[in-house]
């Protein structure tokens, strides 16, 4: 018994005790005991800071539970050794690295070297293959880097004249890494089935949903609202497509309409497919993750330096006018409702220029 | 086996890599810069593109200090969605994805416990969103809004209390509370029972154990002593039967039927006069609900499950 007693006080568990029993006080410390402040509140940027605040002064069971957990959790988080340089999946979503900070570190890290088993491979993919060990197809990453920064630049620079860049990636697992480039990049996303023809039928299903007219530091401007009915559906001017294999059809289509696209090119894909290939593995979603994470951050500095020039009053792409918006989109002429004479003087020096 | 060998395909690689214009001299020359500076770059190319070409500067024709600001420049989808085809329904999912990932830490209700919510019927939702939303996408939403709706009641933030309100019905039906039925000023207490076809309403006064069905006299509405004594099971098995007068109405279906909605109608008008005989008249089996119906009859078939007889040819 008094040896049991001795030894609750090596435990870890002793710690976890929110009410110390006074013989395990007594040995933690040589000084009496006394009464103390409950503890300083620490301000934190975790989203669940506004439910710890409301548990402070707890009501029910449940919050004094919660809260005696995260008493603990505070406690204990700082115990145990400190682990450094270790893979953290979710930092590659939250924070990805910059098109400038593509080492072959990184893409060897990501597995991005993988190919497929040699009797899988696309014979076309040969300048992108460095060797093949235990069967399987490497690709060299150097040339891997090279392509990748090519792409980040293709999209940083359609970005930066306000073009629609369409992130699509629609393996299982891909959706968070998607959503989060397009964010970046103020693109657009795609992570479920891609419907065919929204780009060769895009009015009949794409034309319900809505679309905005906005000045060039992307504020909405809705006096010109009215203008946007009959109009053709929005096609992409960039498409970046993280798994070719199963998006032919999208591939095609933008073949078919002139959008360039950028892809993940594995050694059993069609590099034909895409405009701007990135050969790279497209199975593993560490590497997936880690493409559409610098290839978004690349479209956020472009997007960046596009709003900054747009603050100067200048823009690298030709803005659309108040004419053009306000004429018929079947028959090209003036609409009789809109515009008036406002209108009529815009469209006078364009019939110069013409 | 018809697998190369390595060596041989090694091989050819090389000499893909020797006779081939590669890209990697770029690379090579692009890794040499160590800081790459995009945007100069691309200035110094974009500038002199623009200007032999064409003619047209769209700076002078924008009016800077008035105009820029309420000019148009582009027509953008208005959600990053667009292209998914239905915008409105992939952003919602996402607003939840987001909810619960966030909020994913706090102490959660066991399945059964957490409070029954009116979210949305398919129609409704669709109506809500304003696109064709799949049966299969609507009802993953709907799972994601039980697991918000699971967060204990007294730590669920408001954010996501506002969020999960939005896709109610209108009006909670399940907040209706049906006041206990109770015996009226002229000591009557109304019951109704269903069986089969048939619907009896039964009004039971304290009396001296008259039965009137539909106006006639009870052995004139059921003539055989087995309907009469199921009829007053009730009655009969909790000794009340020179207790109290009904006054019963019963409509549709046949004799055995009718019977039985009587028996229910009037085990119901019984516990409104005595709550404390539920556990005799449970046990007694008068006031469980027979919800069986008549089977439908079906193609193929000779009735609801018979098939026709088998005929050689």
């Amino acid at each position: 018994m008094i040896v049991r007693r001795f030894g609750v006080r090596h435990s870890r568990q002793l710690l976890a005790l929110s009410r110390r029993s006074p013989i395990s006080s007594r040995f933690l410390s040589t000084e009496a005991p006394i009464t103390t402040q409950a503890e300083a509140t620490v301000e934190s940027t975790n989203p669940l800071h506004e439910v710890v605040q409301a548990t402070q002064n707890p009501k029910s069971l449940a919050q004094k539970q919660f809260r005696k957990e995260e008493q603990q959790r505070n406690k204990f988080n700082k115990l145990g050794s400190s682990v450094t340089e270790s893979h953290d999946p979710e930092g590659i979503l939250r924070n990805p690295p910059r098109p400038s900070d593509i080492t072959l570190e990184l893409l060897l890290a990501a597995g991005t070297h993988l190919g497929h088993s040699t009797s899988r491979w696309n014979p076309q993919n040969s300048r992108y293959i460095f060797g093949i060990r235990e069967g399987v197809h490497i690709i060299s990453l150097d040339v891997t880097a090279a392509y990748l920064r090519r792409a980040a630049k293709v999209v940083e620079e359609v970005a930066a004249r306000g073009g629609i860049i369409l992130f699509a990636g629609t393996r299982k697992g891909q959706k968070r890494s998607i959503v989060r480039a397009a964010e970046l990049a103020g693109g657009y996303h795609i992570f479920e089935r891609w419907i065919p023809g929204s780009l060769t039928n895009g009015q009949q299903i794409l034309g319900h949903c809505e679309t905005k007219v906005v000045n060039a530091l992307d504020e909405e401007l809705p006096e010109f609202k009215a203008d946007l009915a009959d109009r053709s559906s929005i096609k992409p001017d960039l498409v970046v497509c993280l798994n070719p294999l199963e998006n032919v059809v999208l591939l095609h289509e933008c073949g078919l309409n002139n959008v360039p696209t950028i892809g993940i090119i594995d050694t059993d894909a069609d590099p034909t497919r895409v405009t701007y290939p990135i050969p790279a593995n497209d199975d593993s979603l560490r590497g997936t993750n880690l493409i559409a994470g610098i290839l978004g951050r690349a479209g956020e500095a472009g997007q960046k330096r596009r709003l900054e020039m747009a603050r100067e009053g200048r823009t690298l792409y030709k803005p659309i006018t108040a004419t053009e918006l306000r004429l018929d989109p079947f028959t090209g002429q003036t609409a009789q409702t809109a515009g008036g004479e406002q209108a009529k003087e815009q469209s006078a020096p364009q019939t110069k220029r013409e | 086996m018809a697998r190369p060998t390595s060596n041989g395909l090694v091989q050819a690689m090389q000499s893909l890599r020797l006779h081939s214009p590669l890209p990697q001299r770029s690379c090579l020359s692009s890794l040499r810069h160590h800081s790459r500076t995009y945007a100069t770059e691309t200035e110094t190319q974009a500038q002199p593109d623009s200007t032999p070409d064409m003619p047209v500067q769209a700076a002078p024709e924008i009016d800077f200090s008035t105009n820029f600001i309420r000019s148009p420049a582009r027509i953008i989808p208005a959600s990053p969605s667009y292209f998914s085809g239905n915008p409105r329904f992939v952003d919602h999912v996402l607003n939840l994805e987001s909810l619960q990932a966030r909020y994913a830490s706090l102490p959660i209700l066991p399945a059964g416990d957490a409070p029954r919510m009116a979210w949305f019927k398919l129609k409704q939702f669709r109506e809500y969103v304003g696109e064709q939303v799949p049966v299969k996408k609507y009802k993953s939403l709907i799972k994601i809004l039980q697991r918000l709706n699971r967060i204990q009641p007294d730590m669920i933030p408001g954010e996501v209390r506002s969020v999960l309100d939005s896709f109610l019905r209108p009006g909670n039906p399940y907040a209706i509370k049906h006041a206990p039925p109770e015996v009226d000023e002229n000591g009557k207490a109304r019951a109704k029972g269903k069986r089969k076809e048939s619907t009896a309403v039964v009004q039971l006064v304290e009396g001296e154990g008259e039965i009137i069905v539909n106006g006639k006299s009870l052995v004139e509405a059921f003539p055989r002593v087995h309907d009469r004594e199921s009829a007053l099971w009730a009655l009969r098995s909790t000794q009340r039967m020179d207790k109290y007068n009904a006054w019963v109405t019963v409509r549709g279906g046949g004799v055995t039927g009718q019977t039985e909605a009587v028996t229910l109608a009037i085990a119901r008008a019984l516990m409104v006069h005595e709550p404390g005989l539920k556990p005799v008249l449970r046990r007694a089996g008068v006031i469980t609900v027979d919800a069986r119906r008549v089977e439908r009859k079906k193609p193929g078939h000779v009735k609801a499950r018979k098939m026709p007889a088998w005929v050689k040819r």
